[in-house]
């Protein structure tokens, strides 16, 4: 059903620029490469250019320089081999209020080429994955926001898209649906699915993709493993809180073979800090060398960089809302 | 892209334009109530008219208006179906069809169709509502089946403009003030009113209006008075405003796409 070049790279974006009315670019110069498979995270606060980029990348949107490739095809050359492949959920959930969720999927299905029972069978299974069957013939004005979420993402499943996009799925959607969506979004993604999310949350990122790229003024500013970004910005920090001020320089010696010991701070006379890329497995041998060293504490903390302090990094400045996404129940 | 698979798309997206019609209230009000209300006032009040000197000899006043009730039916729904098609610009779900791989001119000829699909319920409507009040229309089931065809083709020639308008402008606030330009095409059409009794400037102003020669074969054929209206003349004037017009929406089309 779709002509994606299994062996091309899912997305390839060279140069890419985006100029609107006013000399305004809303993308300038982006570069990124997106495998087949991998769940890819574009993240970037409002106004970074996500949106730009996913239109640009779903022939909504023409670039004013630059190229981009999905599946193996050009965005302005191929626009039509695009659109085979791919799998659109624009930002704006952009479904009609007044047809069923049904009617919604017969009419993606048609445009897709799907008819008759096959057509029939899809629209079934679709509504079923998405928990939607109950509400199937019920107009979509009268659907939640998680519901419009997870028909939007079953309309763009309707073909089986080798590339799906999303485009900010779950913002604005409380915990349980987000949780639900990102469910949906692991499983497809297990089944052979290319996935390319943009977010301006931050867990989001971290909990569904393999890497991330960040975006800010159109730019590509990092790139990489959520955890390969972390260590970038610094290595997670272990915080011991002695029972006795007096041991501080113990301490320090004990734990000088785990990694670099942070010197002393006046202000916390009983904290010893440790930097070491073992992170929470240099718990278990901190406080061994410690005890060895007859060093009583009263607690371990370990701080891990997040990508929050990869994006202030790397822009300079916080991302609107980081983090601040409520987590799934 | 086959034609048969692209002829499904726009039976798809017809069938939806259509269906999302019958579901706006604020849409069947006009399309539907307003040309029989105006149908009501002007039949009663201006009955007189038919006494006047060169009013033609046509057996039902009733059945001399229903023509203009059946273009002016035609003119609203070519023009909320441009409505509905700004307001799906407006509101995002028009992207959606544009990141489906059909051709680009059937998601304009696939709203086409959901204008005509409306036109010739429309005009069936007014037909058979218009018979139950005492219009007769001796032409018969043919010249009714005729002026069916004449109102859906000219509804697609108005829809065609107005998608034009909502795809240069992607604006639902303009369609919707353009609303009361209707009635300036409709009066400068001999709509409610032999040609002939008209004003000498409305008279010419008449013979530039595509719709003067619909709506004169639609009463000629309705009345079987070939001396009312020329049914070739309102075909080929119905026929090229639609092709037209709907080229030129295409064109729009195309030309938001290259702006984009």
């Amino acid at each position: 059903m779709s002509d994606a070049d299994s062996s091309a790279p899912a997305v390839e974006v060279r140069g890419l620029v985006r100029e609107f009315k006013g000399g305004i670019r809303a993308v300038d110069g982006l570069d990124l490469e997106v495998r087949p498979g991998e769940i890819y995270g574009f993240l970037g606060p409002n106004g970074a250019g996500k949106t730009t980029v996913v239109r640009i990348l779903t022939t909504l949107l023409r670039p004013t320089a630059g190229s981009a490739r999905v599946a193996g095809n050009d965005v302005v050359a191929d626009a039509d081999a695009v659109r085979r492949s791919i799998g659109v959920a624009l930002q704006e959930a952009a479904i009609d209020p007044l047809m069923t969720g049904r009617e919604l999927l017969r009419m993606q299905g048609a445009l897709h080429g799907l008819r008759g029972p096959a057509a029939r069978d899809r629209t079934v299974s679709l509504l079923e994955r998405v928990g939607l069957t109950q509400a199937a013939d019920r107009r979509v004005g009268g659907y939640s926001g998680g519901m419009r979420r997870r028909l939007d993402l079953a309309l763009a499943l309707v073909h089986r898209p080798h590339v799906l996009f999303l485009d900010e799925p779950t913002t604005g959607l409380d915990p349980t649906s987000r949780g639900a969506l990102w469910r949906e979004v692991r499983a497809l993604n297990d089944e052979g699915t290319t996935v390319f999310l943009t977010t301006q949350y931050l867990e989001e990122a971290e909990q569904l993709a393999d890497r991330v790229g960040i975006i800010a003024a159109g730019r590509l500013v990092a790139e990489g493993t959520p955890d390969a970004l972390k260590a970038r910005v610094g290595e997670p920090m272990l915080h011991v809180e002695l029972a006795e001020a007096e041991s501080a320089g113990r301490a320090r010696a004990a734990l000088a073979g785990l990694g670099s010991v942070e010197p002393a701070d006046p202000a916390a006379p009983t904290r010893v800090v440790l930097r070491t890329a073992a992170g929470k497995g240099a718990i278990g041998p901190a406080i061994r060398a410690l005890d060895e060293h007859g060093v009583v504490i009263e607690s371990v903390e370990v701080e891990t960089p997040t990508l929050d302090d990869v994006f202030a990094a790397v822009t300079g400045s916080q991302l609107e809302g980081a983090g601040s996404v409520e987590a799934p129940a | 892209m086959s034609a048969a698979r692209e002829g499904r798309v726009v039976v798809a997206l017809g069938r939806r334009a259509l269906s999302v019609q019958f579901r706006r209230a604020q849409l069947l009000m006009p399309t539907f109530v307003l040309p029989l209300m105006l149908l009501a006032v002007i039949a009663s009040g201006t009955s007189a008219a038919q006494d006047l000197r060169g009013f033609p000899d046509v057996s039902s006043y009733l059945a001399f208006l229903v023509p203009g009730t059946i273009i002016q039916g035609a003119l609203l729904a070519g023009l909320t179906s441009g409505t509905a098609l700004a307001s799906d610009i407006e509101f995002g779900f028009f992207d959606r069809l544009l990141a489906a791989p059909v051709r680009r001119t059937s998601l304009v000829i696939g709203r086409q169709a959901g204008t005509l699909g409306l036109s010739v319920l429309q005009t069936t409507f007014f037909l058979a509502v218009a018979y139950v009040f005492g219009a007769r229309y001796p032409g018969g089931v043919d010249a009714a089946l005729a002026a069916i065809v004449l109102a859906a083709i000219t509804a697609v020639g108005i829809g065609g403009v107005a998608a034009a308008i909502a795809l240069r402008t992607g604006s639902l606030s303009l369609l919707q003030s353009i609303f009361p330009f209707v009635f300036v095409l409709l009066f400068t059409a001999p709509a409610f009113f032999p040609r002939e009794l008209l004003t000498p400037v409305l008279r010419d102003a008449a013979r530039f209006n595509p719709l003067t020669y619909v709506v004169e074969a639609v009463r000629g054929l309705l009345t079987a008075d070939g001396s009312l209206g020329d049914p070739w003349a309102g075909l080929a004037a119905a026929v090229a405003l639609a092709l037209a017009t709907t080229a030129l929406a295409t064109f729009a089309l195309g030309r938001r796409l290259r702006a984009a």
